[in-house]
């Protein structure tokens, strides 16, 4: 399995020597128990099942000061570790965040690109600040993952982070592939429509607001949307994902594993449609 | 009389985990000089266990998979939820209710210096919600 949403914001060996990430941990990500060493992120993996973990940061400096890890901590992790894929985390509201964008994916190895409007607080249709990262994340053939829905962060705001916003987003960058997280909850319809309708889009399953990860999969794709719905038409577009440390990767992993899913749609949503991504 | 506390860190590696204990609290005890007194050990969490028990590999199987029958993970609880304090949804009930029945805290009478304990008892520290870094405590007290 491959798991396309985890933040390693809760490492012992990162936060240990870093007061500025403690701070950002604590205070804007808000995560309030104690840090883990790096065997435990590993061995967590292990027990779930999941071989490799998209690494996400946030650069979040213009809305609040900080970075909640950075792309360069990332790169290090990736670096010493096959297991984990890092992707860049740029703030939009920055003259040069496209340069360093560009610089993350070239330089550090970066894979792709994680946005999270509600934190770092514009708007996803904003031509000026975000389409010009669109662009070079298109440019390089790398995906961008996108917070949508409900952030728990009480610094977040949700509005920022509607699904349906990229729509356009999807027409105008058709090459640009895109993935919306925690399936947009509770704006899930939106997020349904998009992926539906465009190819190029993508739906992660870190659905995180209430029950087990077993009741909110079963309650969301089950019950809301229907697994007809995702066997027959999103097939190529779905990723597992468990956003790790909000929700535990084990229990996320036993609750895709209680759909009844056809082999072949359980084989492309935890491994084969990340690879291609990847 | 002497009270000597100490703190063990451990990383465990798996959901459900039995950790043998025993010889750690063995030469802590005989380090500690104390004739007669009491050992007290406990743990700092409430999703993990201590417990003693037979040594060998085929019981502790079954004491893990008995503590996950006895609370099934596929139950409704009412502790699935997020949790405001913590940052992270609190989903793992049948963690803490694994803990409750095992409970957190063994001890043994120390005597001319040494654990007075059965040939077969065998402490271990239980891990009920794992991968995690843990910390037990041991109590020496006596003279």
């Amino acid at each position: 399995m491959i798991d396309f949403h985890t933040h390693p914001v809760m490492i012992q060996e990162l936060v240990r020597d870093d007061p500025a990430l403690q701070r950002a941990v604590r205070e804007v990500f808000q995560l309030y128990f104690p840090a883990q060493p790096l065997e435990v992120f590993l061995a967590e993996m292990d027990e779930a099942g999941v071989e490799r973990a998209v690494l996400l940061p946030i650069d979040c400096r213009t809305a609040h000061g900080c970075c909640i890890v950075s792309n360069e901590q990332v790169a290090e992790l990736a670096g010493k570790n096959g297991r984990f894929v890092g992707f860049a985390s740029v703030d939009p509201a920055l003259p040069d965040a496209p340069r360093q964008l560009e610089k993350a994916v070239r330089g550090l190895g970066l894979k792709g690109l994680k946005l999270d409007p509600a934190l770092q607080r514009f708007h996803l249709d904003d031509r000026k600040l975000a389409w010009p990262l669109y662009q070079v994340c298109a440019e390089l053939g790398v995906p961008v993952l996108v917070h949508c829905g409900m952030s728990w962060s009480l610094a977040g705001q949700a509005k920022f982070a509607r699904p349906l916003v990229l729509e356009e987003v999807a027409q105008e960058f058709p090459r640009l592939r895109i993935v919306i997280a925690h399936f947009g909850w509770p704006w899930v319809e939106e997020a349904l429509l998009v992926a539906l309708k465009y190819r190029n889009v993508y739906l992660d399953t870190s659905i995180v607001y209430s029950g087990t990860p077993a009741d909110a999969l079963r309650h969301v794709l089950a019950e809301r949307i229907g697994l007809d719905v995702l066997e027959r038409s999103l097939q190529r577009q779905l990723l597992f994902g468990s956003n790790y440390p909000r929700a535990d990767i084990r229990r996320t992993a036993r609750g895709i594993a209680a759909l009844p899913l056809s082999p072949s749609l359980r084989e492309r949503l935890t491994r084969t449609n990340a690879e291609e991504l990847l | 009389m002497k009270s000597i506390v100490k703190r063990f860190t451990i990383v465990t590696h798996h959901e459900t985990e039995l950790i043998n204990i025993t010889d750690r609290v063995l030469q802590e005890v005989e380090a500690a000089g104390v004739q007669s007194g009491t050992a007290f050990i406990l743990s700092l969490h409430t999703t993990t266990g201590l417990t003693v028990n037979e040594g060998l590999d085929d019981l502790e199987q079954d004491i893990a998979d008995s503590l996950q029958r006895l609370v099934p993970e596929s139950l409704s609880y009412h502790h699935a939820r997020f949790l405001h304090e913590d940052g992270q949804m609190a989903i793992n009930a049948p963690s803490h209710l694994r803990g409750a029945l095992l409970g957190f805290e063994v001890f043994f009478p120390i005597e001319n210096g040494r654990l007075v304990r059965g040939a077969r008892q065998t402490i271990y520290f239980v891990e009920l919600d794992g991968p995690q870094e843990r910390t037990w405590v041991l109590q020496i007290l006596g003279q």
